[in-house]
């Protein structure tokens, strides 16, 4: 289960560490979160565009590990601001969440 | 902002997208088959397991490309693009699915046009509302309309409170002089006070003032627009130009707008009656004119129609002679411009109306059985990632443009029917305004909204219905691919369909057997090979009654001998073309009550006339060159005269007394003709009284001329005979007897010609809908049929099976229509009064001939399917 508006932030978090392509996107969010997010792989890509087109995110075509060509995305300035922004809505809200259930 | 710039580079760069998007998916199924494999799994199981993580590719692509730029709007033209590809690629259900829509629209809109212009449009009259026509009419004759007596129209100046601007009206054919040459031209009187009634004042110059209504004050004439335009070649300086009518001067003083009509009526010009008080109330008889009123502000119409009828018994009682039983009636001016039209109209309304219920059902057919064909397409669509909001609006896109081009085409056929329309009505049938009326656009909307919507609620349905369970269709290989319900949908079709072509058939029938009745009618008289030409005497120049009679016989003494000519003869009214009809009683029964008087049609003629227009001599003579002016006043009556006032008696030698102004007799009978129909086809055979010409003159005369070769060959010589007369005497009405009473049936021609049409498109429209919902029906049991057949079915049986159960729908349908039909001669009867009587041959023809294109259009189909291979059959599976 995700919540809504969850999969940008975490696509976000994950290119903080470089630009990587899809799969590994998915990969590294399935590892990071220890397998307790099952996000379906299929809707990564529409989550993966639609950043792009907020420019939040760019892509370019360079060589993989594997030799082929593969689209690698990458933060932007404005990614990085909107993540900045997106984490500490996010941390003020689990913080409030912790507070309210502990 | 910039996302916006963003999504539109990226709109211009639509396929390189597509190509990327690909090649990341597909990048992403080679790295996730690649871990795979690294943890020990064979190349084609890495593979389908990195797709099964993936998911379905479809959808996510659609997703994608989604967030890419405006979803909508690339989805909607996309549906565009799909939907005509595939309806080029079923060229028949489209070219069926257009045509039915354009073969319902363009009539609808055409007729319904002409319906709301000519019937509901307000006239162009200030307050039009407020206009009454005056009429008056007699107990005992069924003649609501009928011409007023001046001097009850002088008593109405003085009497009525309720009603402002009483004004008279009438025709009047008038001799005039146009750049040299004269011509018999049709106009009217109007007194002044009838165009203060209408409201409408002169677009150039003024309408008349009170004191040219007087006599002697009268030498001035108003000019329609038309004519003015057309004849004078819309000269400028027409106010105050001297205009020469029936040989006297008159002073044009104004011209109408354009389109200005009295009440409908066509007119050149309009004139004064010159009368004076003292002769309106002097005079006699009824005339030819009625009256025009504005009801005063504050008075209803019912209240002025109470007050005109306590007037009406006032002067009954106070004139007998005049006016015992004669009460006035006051009529809308609206109703009486359209009332002749009105019945026509309707009722090619109501048969147009029903070929579009027609068409709809046709459409509907269509759409709701390919929907079921392609109940399997759409499954598979489903599979491969479409989401079920997606086809219904793919469907729905589908309807649209089916709708949109079916109403393209429409109308394109609206304009041809509209053209058609107005030429076969020209001239032929005086319908109130109808040349301008325009291809109305609000109709024209409303049509083709009934049709997009039609096609959208049988497009919407079904999509629902089908994208339901298409899961189970995928499964199924569309095999089901008819439910029961949608069978039964398709059932309620066919019999709609043809119950609404029998009403339309049998309606249509009935009239066109009626009016090809009254075609055939025996008129009493040989029409074919007359030639008819009028003259009209211009008062002034000929107010010596001598001098007409000399012009008349000597014309006749010319034509006579002429080569071709076997026999000519004159008249004052051609038979179909009206007359006098008034009071006589017979000199030896004391005269009859006021009231009881006994009424005839009085036709003056030239001695020949019965030869020359075929009608039998019974008995006693015909008029002779002898019976003239100073000699012993003769008449010759119809047999439908002499059986009723003359049973069992010779009315040869007796004498009658015959109203018709000063020499009101008596007329002694020196013969008896044979009837004939003296109005129209439809009348009944009047009892009528003949006289000679030369001792009853009136107004003019129409020249008959019987030959062996074309009538209209011979026009020169009654030319040539009347110019030597008198060259400024114009012929007018030239043409053939024929040609006259084919005039009187114009209207129910023009209508039966259209309602034919009407009728054949919706058989055509019925055959095409059973034929479509058969051929469907059956080919969805393809694999029955030849299931059944591999089991030792006969294509005979098979055929039977088939063709019993399409029977039953078109019966069915049958059934209802027949029952529809009998209403609607009930409604023609007694609504639009069409003289019809319930013809059981019209019926049983109609639904035989329905029944027969029904069972043709699903013969075919049955036949193909009862006749499959089985081998081929079933391998459809």
């Amino acid at each position: 289960m995700l919540l809504q508006g969850t999969l940008d932030l975490l696509i976000l978090r994950t290119l903080l560490f470089g630009p990587t392509h899809g799969h590994a996107v998915a990969k590294r969010i399935k590892q990071s979160s220890e397998d307790l997010l099952q996000i379906e792989t299929g809707s990564l890509y529409p989550a993966l565009h639609r950043p792009e087109a907020r420019g939040l995110i760019a892509a370019s075509w360079e060589k993989s590990e594997l030799g082929k060509r593969a689209k690698y995305y990458s933060l932007t300035a404005r990614g990085r601001k909107e993540l900045l922004a997106e984490r500490a809505k996010w941390d003020t809200f689990s913080r409030a969440m912790g507070l309210v259930l502990s | 902002m910039r996302e916006f710039l963003c999504k539109l580079g990226w709109l211009r760069q639509r396929n390189p997208k597509e190509d990327e998007l690909r090649e990341e998916l597909e990048f992403h199924l080679t790295a996730e088959s690649e871990e795979c494999k690294a943890s020990g799994l064979t190349e084609r199981q890495a593979r389908s397991a990195a797709h099964r993580d993936l998911g379905n590719l479809g959808l996510i692509s659609e997703d994608t490309r989604a967030k890419w730029g405006w979803p909508m709007f690339e989805q909607f033209i996309n549906d565009i693009r799909y939907t005509g590809r595939t309806l080029l690629r079923a060229p028949s259900f489209t070219g069926a699915a257009v045509l039915t829509l354009a073969l319902g629209i363009g009539p609808t809109s055409a007729i319904f046009s002409v319906a709301r212009g000519v019937l509901l449009k307000p006239l162009p009259y200030h307050e039009p509302d407020r206009i009454v026509s005056i009429f008056e009419s007699k107990s005992t004759a069924n003649n609501p309309r009928n011409a007023i007596a001046s001097a009850n129209f002088a008593e109405w100046l003085a009497r009525s409170q309720s009603l402002q601007n009483i004004g008279m009206t009438g025709s009047s054919r008038r001799t005039v002089m146009i750049d040299g040459q004269p011509e018999d031209l049709p106009g009217r009187f109007a007194s002044s006070e009838v165009f203060r009634a209408l409201g409408v004042t002169a677009a150039m110059g003024r309408t008349f003032t009170a004191s040219e209504d007087e006599s002697g004050k009268d030498q001035v004439i108003i000019l329609s627009y038309e004519f003015w335009h057309n004849r004078l070649h819309a000269r400028e300086d027409i106010i105050g130009l001297k205009m020469i009518v029936n040989g006297e001067p008159r002073i044009v003083v104004g011209v109408m707008p354009p389109e200005f009509t009295i009440a409908g009526e066509k007119a050149n010009f309009f004139v004064t009656y010159g009368w004076t008080m003292e002769r309106l109330r002097t005079s006699p008889g009824r005339g030819i004119s009625h009256a025009i009123a504005r009801l005063r502000d504050g008075v209803t119409f019912n209240q002025a129609a109470a007050e005109m009828k306590n007037i009406a018994a006032q002067l009954e009682k106070e004139v007998p002679d005049r006016n015992a039983n004669w009460t006035v009636n006051l009529v809308p001016v609206h109703e009486q411009t359209v009332d002749q039209i009105r019945p026509a109209i309707l009722i090619l309304s109501g048969a147009v109306g029903l070929v579009l219920l027609i068409a709809c059902v046709n459409v509907a057919n269509l759409l709701l059985a390919r929907s079921t064909v392609r109940q399997r397409e759409l499954g598979l669509r489903a599979a491969l990632g479409a989401g079920r909001a997606r086809l219904i609006r793919q469907m729905l896109t589908e309807s649209l443009i089916l709708g949109v081009a079916g109403g393209a085409a429409g109308l394109a056929l609206a304009f041809v029917f509209h053209r058609g329309l107005l030429t076969l009505m020209a001239d032929r049938i005086p319908v109130p305004r109808l040349d301008q009326v325009a291809p109305d656009m609000p109709v024209v909307a409303v049509t083709i909204a009934l049709a997009l919507g039609t096609g959208l609620l049988f497009g919407v349905v079904p999509a629902f219905v089908t994208s339901r369970n298409l899961h189970g269709s995928v499964r199924e290989g569309g095999r089901h691919g008819v439910g029961s319900r949608s069978r039964r949908v398709l059932g309620a079709h066919v019999v709609a369909e043809i119950a609404f072509a029998l009403v339309l058939l049998a309606g249509a029938g009935l009239l066109i057997r009626s009016f090809l009745r009254i075609q055939q009618t025996d008129p009493g008289f040989r029409a074919g090979g007359l030639l008819t030409a009028r003259v009209q005497f211009p008062g002034a120049k000929y107010s010596d009654l001598r001098r007409r009679t000399a012009v008349v016989n000597d014309v006749l003494a010319k034509i006579s001998v002429a080569p071709g000519v076997q026999s000519a003869a004159g008249a004052a009214f051609l038979p179909m073309t009206g007359g006098i009809g008034t009071g006589f009683y017979r000199t030896d029964h004391p005269p009859p009550a006021p009231g009881q008087r006994l009424s005839c049609d009085v036709r003056p003629i030239t001695p020949g006339f019965f030869r020359t227009m075929g009608i039998p001599l019974r008995s006693g003579r015909d008029f002779a060159p002898s019976d003239v002016r100073e000699s012993k006043q003769v008449a010759v009556i119809s047999e439908a005269l002499a059986r009723r006032h003359f049973p069992g008696e010779n009315p040869i030698g007796k004498q009658l007394v015959v109203r018709v102004g000063p020499p009101d007799g008596p007329w002694e009978i020196v013969g008896v003709v044979a009837d004939i129909k003296m109005n129209s086809l439809e009348g009944d055979m009047r009892p009528a009284v003949w006289v000679p010409q030369n001792q009853l003159v009136a107004g003019g005369v129409s020249f008959l001329l019987r030959t062996g070769q074309d009538p209209l060959s011979l026009v020169n010589t009654v030319r040539q005979a009347v110019r030597a007369n008198d060259p400024e005497l114009p012929l007018a009405d030239v043409m053939t007897m024929d040609g006259v009473v084919g005039r009187t049936l114009a209207r129910q021609r023009v209508v039966t010609t259209i309602l034919a049409v009407f009728a054949a498109m919706a058989l055509l429209l019925a055959g095409v809908g059973v034929y479509g919902v058969m051929a469907y029906s059956v080919a969805q049991r393809t694999s029955e049929m030849g299931l059944r057949i591999a089991l030792g079915a006969s294509p005979g049986t098979l055929l039977q099976t088939i063709i019993r159960e399409a029977m039953v729908l078109v019966a069915m349908g049958l059934a209802i229509g027949l029952a529809g039909a009998l209403a609607l001669t009930r409604v023609l009867q007694t609504q639009l009064a069409v003289k019809t009587t319930s013809d059981p041959a019209a019926f049983a023809g109609v639904t035989l001939t329905l029944g027969i294109t029904a069972l043709i259009a699903s013969l075919i189909p049955a036949w193909r399917a009862a006749t499959v291979d089985p081998l081929v059959a079933l391998r459809n599976e």
